[in-house]
């Protein structure tokens, strides 16, 4: 079954990239992931696995990039 | 894109809700609430909502909070950026008394580790490296003024006097 897919910007000054990079393998099992960054924000297009959850998983994959970064003390 | 509409009591600048989305957006000014406290609020409401974070001009901090659960009244949405709100308050402020009061801690920790090491034995003093010179000083800034300037005993002016002779 094949979900459209869900661009998520994440601001440098506000996410840390090790974060993201630490959530796409976590969630590699949920979601398939193109990263690519611009000046201001890293980029990541996410497209779920499973259609019925795929609101959840965007949403669970942001909250755990955010408590990532959070737990690493913000943006190094 | 939902169609944004504001909140009673809550002002429309600041704080804009989606019902169809059933999130809401609040900004902020980044002077008043630096990004660890919008971290530390964000933190506690991770198992309620979808928390995402933007900065949409300099200064400036977006936070974007998606209910888990079905939202059908306006008034849940208020609640929950009003919470959001409170808990952001608490702990601005609690960031700003950390950080008036980061030496006294830093300070209060370093004597407790200290204290909870012991007192150096005889043999940590045996070992101790004395001859590491302690301060560096080449413009002389930590001498005293009489060691400087002061008027020198005839000894040292004695010396001083053959330093130039065999030099000349």
């Amino acid at each position: 079954m094949t979900t459209t897919a869900t661009e998520l910007r994440f601001h440098r000054e506000v996410y840390s990239g090790e974060a993201i990079d630490q959530a796409v393998k976590t969630w590699s099992n949920f979601a398939e992931f193109e990263l690519s960054e611009s000046d201001q924000h890293w980029i990541v297009k996410l497209t779920p696995k499973h259609e019925p959850a795929a609101a959840r998983i965007i949403g669970e994959f942001g909250n755990y990039v955010l408590g990532l970064t959070v737990d690493r003390g913000g943006v190094q | 894109m939902s169609e944004q509409s504001p909140i009673s009591d809550i002002p429309e600048a600041l704080v804009s809700a989606a019902l169809t989305e059933r999130s809401v957006s609040i900004t902020l000014d980044a002077e008043l609430y630096p990004l660890q406290a919008v971290y530390g609020a964000s933190y506690v409401f991770l198992d309620r909502c979808y928390v995402f974070l933007d900065r949409p001009e300099p200064g400036r901090l977006r936070a974007t909070l998606s209910a888990k659960q079905a939202v059908e009244e306006p008034e849940a949405l208020r609640q929950l950026v009003g919470e959001f709100a409170n808990e952001l308050l608490s702990c601005a402020w609690r960031h700003q008394v950390t950080q008036d009061n980061r030496v006294a801690i830093e300070t209060v920790t370093v004597q407790a580790i200290a204290g909870a090491m012991g007192e150096p034995s005889l043999d940590d003093l045996a070992d101790f490296d004395f001859t590491d010179e302690a301060l560096d000083d080449p413009l002389g800034i930590a001498q005293s003024w009489e060691e400087k300037h002061g008027r020198k005993t005839p000894a040292e002016a004695e010396g001083e006097r053959g330093e130039e002779e065999a030099s000349a």
